[in-house]
């Protein structure tokens, strides 16, 4: 017959303090809980701004200027070389590069196919920065034609607003590549005309792009200045929603396209709940974990001298231990595996009534959640073996 | 297995107590299957020396080996494995669970390794006259009835020695040699040795050695 915990159940008194014994699995079960739904929590949040996220590749690419006030209004508010230094020796910024813009005046006419005319602006930034980039984005001297990278937004504004209000035909993204527009740049030393293609649509960077050399070039033989400094910076960071970096931009006054990191800022606030959610719910299965080896101890001290007469009789003190511990996995096992089915449960349910039918969250428990219960079972049963082991060798 | 005792002596004993001792601080060997008596008068360290043997005090000097393995040494999962199936005993303080029945305190050793069926217990209960005491508490038994729950518990297990310290002290002269018979049944089974110290020698016991502690 091999001995278990029954055979020796009647010489350890167990039954006192049973008030104490009842809160600690009930601690145990809300601190479970609390850390499963938080995780799960934190994972939901992650899931969801995703796909909101501005972010495509492993980086974010952010503008920033200058911020004009009342007070600085009139003054120079562009970026010295000193500056951009400043910014790409931030541990978080990878690297960073003005735009640098236009020193003349250009109009932009559209010719048979979009008969109007309009004065616009160039700017001109380091081919890595931008996000689309054709192999017809170059330019060399004496070309008269000049590729253009235009904001994806422009084309947006131009079909839905400007184009219905001068009965402008609509321009698809397949087919903005076929037009031709006429750049007229006039400067100080007389004007020059160029054709305009739109060789690509950027989503990141909101303007309207020339290749860098054109823009020096043009600079200096049409208006005779040198590119100088830029008004805006672009950014290259691992995380725009990045606390530290967002701070260093505040300090500096620097101002930053809010709607790139809203959804970080929310993201980073649900965040700090949720981690202070997690923090709190392992205190509470540390004070649980306590209550419970409380009642252990007590548990044992009560049953002091029939343990040691169990252990004078030949009871080994190591079986003893591990019958002992044995005896409340099942519990624990218990009280996580329900923790655990209430945040299935709950995911479930959040699911189903707030995400139905879209794919951004799944209504299955994470991995990691799992992974967690699992975790804490293990840890629970092996913190509470020790303690017994080394209660019952004192003995 | 063998117990050899070498120099052993209770470090709060008294010198002259030790000196005239044929125990204290001499090279004894016990061998499986022999009777030994141990006679010690009150204060000579009896009892000291029985929780010597079983492991439970470590106050004295010199070594005692099981098997050429020290009990200074030994491990607490060896030295509870010896005790569950090499060597029993029964305390003089007898050590019983008072607050459980006289069959519960046999039967948990019992359960530990049997080397009789269940119903032994009853059986023997019956020879030593305590059956109708079984389901009773055996802090309520008298002191004579504890006794004998003690010495049917230390039969429950295998064993190579039993130590028995003063296992008759309450018993009249007809239930300690009934008590005695049985022992020496069951020792006989197991072909192992017994060792049991008394203030006296003890008449009805087949002793093969006497020792003056």
């Amino acid at each position: 017959m091999a001995l278990s915990f029954k055979n020796i159940a009647p010489f350890l008194i167990t039954n006192q303090n049973k008030s104490s014994r009842w809160f600690s699995y009930l601690g145990l079960g809300i601190g479970v809980l609390l850390l499963l739904c938080s995780v799960q929590l934190y994972i939901n949040i992650n899931q969801l701004m995703k796909e909101r996220n501005p972010k495509k590749t492993n980086y974010d690419f952010i503008s920033i200027t200058k911020r004009i006030t009342n007070d600085n209004m009139g003054q120079d508010h562009s970026f010295t070389l000193a500056e951009i230094e400043a910014l790409k020796s931030q541990k978080f910024i990878t690297n960073a590069t003005p735009l640098i813009a236009n020193k003349f005046i250009v109009s932009a006419t559209g010719g048979q196919t979009l008969p109007f005319s309009t004065d616009i602006f160039l700017e001109a930034i380091d081919n890595d920065f931008i996000d689309t980039i054709p192999p017809s984005f170059i330019w060399k001297e004496g070309d008269n034609l000049v590729p253009i990278i235009v904001s994806s937004d422009y084309l947006e504004l131009y079909n839905t607003v400007f184009a219905p209000s001068r009965d402008l035909p609509q321009i698809s993204e397949s087919t903005v590549g076929a037009l031709m527009v006429q750049l007229e740049c006039t400067g100080i030393f007389g004007t020059k005309i160029f054709k305009g293609n739109i060789v690509a649509l950027s989503d990141r960077i909101n303007s309207v792009i020339v290749p860098k050399n054109f823009l020096e070039w043009a600079n200096r033989n049409i208006a005779n200045l040198p590119s100088g400094n830029a008004s805006r910076v672009y950014i290259k960071t691992a995380d725009a929603n990045n606390v530290d970096f967002l701070n260093y931009l505040q300090s500096k006054n620097y101002q930053v396209n809010k709607d790139k990191t809203r959804f970080g800022r929310v993201k980073q606030v649900l965040q700090a709940v949720v981690s202070g959610l997690g923090i709190f719910s392992i205190l509470v299965i540390l004070l649980a974990m306590m209550l419970f080896s409380f009642y252990l101890q007590l548990m044992i001290a009560k049953s002091k001298h029939n343990l040691q007469l169990l252990l004078t009789l030949g009871y080994s003190p190591q079986w003893l231990s591990n019958t002992v511990a044995k005896k409340w996995i099942p519990v624990y096992i218990a009280i996580i595996a329900s923790a655990l089915l209430t945040t299935a449960l709950l995911q479930y349910f959040f699911q189903q009534s707030f995400l139905k039918g879209r794919d951004d969250l799944s209504p299955i428990v994470h991995w990691i959640v799992i992974a967690i219960a699992v975790l804490l079972a293990i840890l629970c049963a092996a913190i509470n073996h020790r303690l017994i082991k080394r209660l019952l060798y004192k003995l | 297995m063998q117990i050899e005792i070498q120099q052993i002596a209770p470090v709060f004993l008294e010198q002259e107590k030790i000196s005239g001792s044929e125990i204290w601080n001499q090279l004894i060997a016990f061998q499986k299957g022999e009777y030994v008596q141990l006679i010690a008068p009150s204060g000579s360290g009896k009892t000291s020396f029985i929780h010597f043997l079983y492991g439970l005090r470590k106050d004295f000097s010199g070594n005692i080996f099981f098997n050429n393995k020290s009990l200074k040494t030994i491990s607490s999962t060896q030295l509870s494995s010896i005790r569950a199936a090499k060597l029993s005993v029964v305390f003089q303080d007898l050590r019983l669970f008072t607050n459980h029945t006289a069959y519960e305190n046999i039967f948990v050793k019992h359960q530990l390794q049997p080397f009789h069926p269940k119903n032994k217990i009853e059986e023997m209960a019956e020879r030593l006259g305590i059956q109708n005491k079984l389901q009773q508490a055996a802090g309520k038994c008298s002191y004579g009835e504890q006794q004998r729950i003690a010495i049917i518990r230390a039969l429950q297990q295998p064993f190579d020695f039993i130590v028995l310290d003063e296992p008759f002290s309450h018993l009249d002269e007809d239930n300690s040699k009934k008590a005695m018979q049985l022992i020496e049944e069951e020792t006989q089974k197991r072909n192992a040795g017994i060792i049991l110290a008394d203030l006296e020698q003890v008449s009805f016991f087949n002793a093969q050695k006497i020792l003056n502690l």
